[in-house]
């Protein structure tokens, strides 16, 4: 938090700088006031004749600022489920991977400038301010001019695949994200930099078609590690008889493959079922090139996956809209379906001389696995609502090593929130989850466990428009 | 023997075939459209643009008369609808700007993306009311352009039209001059009708309005503006405000209370009882397809809450 301030108020300066020399450029009045002078919060007034001069709409300022605040406090004591450890400390303890640890967190001060760059372009930069350090969470740019129902978005993105993958965490309608984007896309979901490319037809029923070509870096299904180093340090009996520091060093040998190395494709329809009711059904499927993990023990033993991965799977959204004040009576009803199968080649290693690895074992591994869940909300009063969520996780959980399978058990979570929201500037919410986790011993086993969560956010400046 | 012949598929089946398709796609409705293919955002502005076109256009609303535009979501619908459009006629001034832009990016239309032609803004064509408050959110949702209710306002409405007119010729130039003309002829009708609502309001009550949304008409008849029930823009009722606004208006001679029906009225009859008004919930929209007549008549109903009992 310490490096967090000084950086948010140099951005917020250096933006209030363009702001005012933008508005200088076209305002008379400005050139004759003092520039030390503060900006004036409006510009002129609209004129009272007719104009006919098409302005930008509903952009007083451009880029639109925003700031989000995003506070959780959580009582989770959860690890990743069995078979889906990849990335997440593989069993060692330090499975946390909710992007929220135990007690009080300061998820996300999220900054967003979004604007139209020129007739061709619009574009939107969200900086994620987060306690280790300022992260670029997306910067990309999409058309506004080309024919025919295309466009195309190009930078880092959250993809288009599935419904809630798109969305930030402060959308969300729960505090943490769904097992099935969490696992299967990772904490930061399926962020990646690389090119998008839609098409909506001209029908009365509303399709859109997209095909995503990305660098292909994501946890779950585009892992990627590249060529490097293992390493060990280890203590042995010098020349005197005193320990002496020993370094073993080896190429790990995961292949280096260049990206872009994941490919998605994605379609969705939504047919019209008049206006205070919106449906919409996706289908969507990925490809990814490479798909590596490494586990390293402080032994000196390596593990190490490199393969491929396949994934697929089905969304759906529904959502009531009856035009009650504050939210009441709204009601959403999601979920989604998503199935991998990651193709790998394991080994096992362990130093041999200062300078190799020597294999234990090794063999080709293929996972089969899949994830679901299903959410519903209610606003049942005004400012109120509450939901509840099912997430399932691993109904199919096969890992095959050279043909001979091992099944890893379902794991099962439900929850249930309740939220305030003030204005639709702020939000309180309240949520506790039941989680029943399946144990590493082939599918037999459980653990049950509570989980806690307290979130509020707030948001300053411009209120954008959501996407659906 | 007979022989089999391979079934000959014809060209009349091959078309009828692709029609079916096309219809399932919904293509063949664009096929057959009329010339110009308009999405308004709210009735009031459909009305405009059915007016004005006349047959020569098709017309989609996006908000249903019975809803606040201000609080609805970019849905799916919305996007198609767009996608097909020539034409998109908003209101502005942030009144549509919590989905209008998201359903404009889902379009993927360039015809009607903003600063095109094909993107008209009705709040920019006309000098907006309260448009020099400060832009503080302590203030509660406050528009920074202004009062975005500008189609409740005969006057301004008739500005509107005329450049919505101008805009559409530009569109389809073959119809410019009958566009012209029928804004002409409506923007009479409104002067028309305005004159003589002014005069049947001349010694009328004031009015206290839940939201600023009938600012535009009260200042346009000259009839004295109460207040808003809400303490601030978009800002449901307090108890502490109510008391306030109880305590004031009981020094005022007596008024009455407009709602529109898609506020929610119990703030309303609170204060009816407490200082004895009549109070009145009415549209202030016409039905989806509705046109000058419904305008006028939705209009009218407001003006006779005013009359003498």
């Amino acid at each position: 938090m310490k490096n967090i301030l000084p950086s948010l108020l140099a951005l917020t300066l250096a933006s209030g700088l363009t702001v005012a020399s933008a508005q200088e450029a076209d305002d008379p009045v400005a050139r004759t006031r003092d520039p030390l002078d503060p900006p004036p919060m409006r510009l002129r007034a609209l004129q009272l004749a007719e104009r006919d001069v098409p302005v930008a709409t509903g952009t007083e300022f451009n880029p639109a600022i925003s700031v989000i605040v995003d506070a959780v406090y959580a009582s989770d004591e959860t690890e990743a489920p069995p078979g889906f450890e990849f990335g997440h400390g593989h069993g060692h303890g330090h499975g946390h991977g909710h992007g929220v640890e135990e007690g009080f967190n300061l998820r996300e001060v999220e900054l967003t400038f979004s604007g139209t760059v020129d007739p061709y372009f619009d574009a939107l930069v969200a900086l994620g301010f987060h306690e280790d350090g300022v992260e670029v969470e997306e910067a990309y740019l999409t058309t506004r001019m080309l024919p025919a129902g295309l466009q195309v978005k190009a930078g880092k993105f959250l993809s288009d695949v599935g419904y809630i993958n798109k969305q930030h965490p402060h959308d969300w309608l729960f505090v943490d994200a769904p097992w099935m984007r969490e696992f299967f896309f990772g904490d930061e979901g399926l962020n990646e930099v690389g090119v998008q490319l839609t098409w909506v037809p001209p029908t009365e029923t509303y399709f859109r078609f997209g095909v995503e070509i990305l660098q292909g870096e994501s946890e779950g299904v585009a892992n990627y590690i590249g060529p490097g180093r293992h390493e060990a340090v280890t203590l042995l009996p010098g020349p005197g008889g005193a320990p002496e520091r020993v370094r073993w060093r080896a190429d790990h040998d995961l292949a280096e493959r260049d990206g872009p190395r994941l490919f998605t494709a994605f379609a969705k329809v939504a047919p019209d079922i008049g206006p205070n009711h919106a449906v919409q059904f996706g289908l969507f499927g990925g490809h990814s090139r490479a798909f590596q993990q490494m586990d390293a023990h402080s032994s000196g033993r390596l593990e190490t996956w490199d393969g491929d991965s396949t994934f697929f799977g089905l969304d759906a959204v529904y959502k009531y809209d009856g035009g009650g004040v504050m939210g009441h009576g709204n009601f959403t009803l999601q979920g989604e379906y998503i199935y991998r199968e990651l193709d790998l080649r394991y080994r096992n290693r362990q130093f041999d001389s200062f300078s190799s690895l020597g294999t234990l074992d090794e063999g080709d591994q293929k996972w089969k696995q899949d994830g679901l869940y299903v959410q519903a909300t209610y606003g049942f009063a005004p400012r109120w609502n509450a939901g509840l969520r099912a997430d399932l996780l691993g109904l199919t959980n096969d890992g095959f090593e050279d043909g001979e399978a091992e099944s890893f058990g379902t794991s099962k979570r439900y929850t249930g929130q309740v939220s305030y929201a003030p204005t639709e500037f702020s939000r309180l919410r309240a949520q506790l989850s039941y989680v029943d986790m399946a144990h590493d011993d082939h599918g037999h086993g459980h653990s049950e466990e509570w989980v806690f969560m307290l979130q509020y956010v707030i948001s300053l400046g411009v209120h954008g428009a959501h996407a659906f | 023997m007979q022989m089999h012949t391979f079934p000959e598929i014809s060209a009349m089946k091959l078309f009828s075939l692709a029609r079916a398709f096309a219809l399932v796609l919904g293509l063949a409705g664009t096929a057959a459209a009329a010339d110009l293919s308009v999405v308004a955002t709210i009735p009031n502005l459909g009305m405009l643009v059915r007016e004005i076109g006349g047959d020569a256009v098709t017309v989609r609303v996006l908000a249903p008369p019975n809803r606040d535009a201000h609080y609805l979501e970019a849905v799916p619908s919305m996007m198609a609808a767009l996608r097909r459009a020539d034409l998109v006629v908003s209101i502005g001034a942030d009144l549509e700007v919590g989905w209008l832009p998201a359903a404009l990016t889902g379009a993927n239309n360039r015809r009607v993306m903003p600063g095109q032609p094909g993107n008209f803004v009705a709040a920019d064509q006309v000098k907006l009311l309260d448009d020099d408050k400060p832009a503080d959110r302590a203030l509660g949702d406050v528009h920074p352009h202004g009062n975005p209710h500008v189609d409740f306002d005969p006057e301004r409405l008739a500005a509107i039209g005329r450049a919505l007119a101008r805009r559409m010729g530009e569109l389809a130039p073959a119809q410019a001059t009958e566009f012209a003309k029928r804004a002409e002829t409506l923007a009479e009708a409104l002067a028309e009708h305005g004159a003589r609502w002014k005069e049947r309001v001349n010694d009328a009550p004031g009015v206290l309005s839940y939201h600023s949304d009938h600012m535009y008409l009260l200042r346009f008849l000259g009839v004295k503006e109460l207040g808003t029930i809400e303490p601030l823009p978009g800002i449901p009722p307090t108890a502490a405000h109510l008391r306030g606004l109880v305590r004031r208006l009981r020094e005022e001679p007596p008024g009455v209370i407009w709602t529109s029906n898609y506020q929610p009225d119990r703030a309303a009859r609170f204060m009816a009882r407490e200082l004895g008004w009549p109070s009145h919930q009415l549209p202030t929209q016409v039905p989806m397809d509705g046109g000058f007549d419904a305008y006028v008549a939705m209009v009218e109903a407001w003006l006779d809450t005013l009359d003498p009992p």
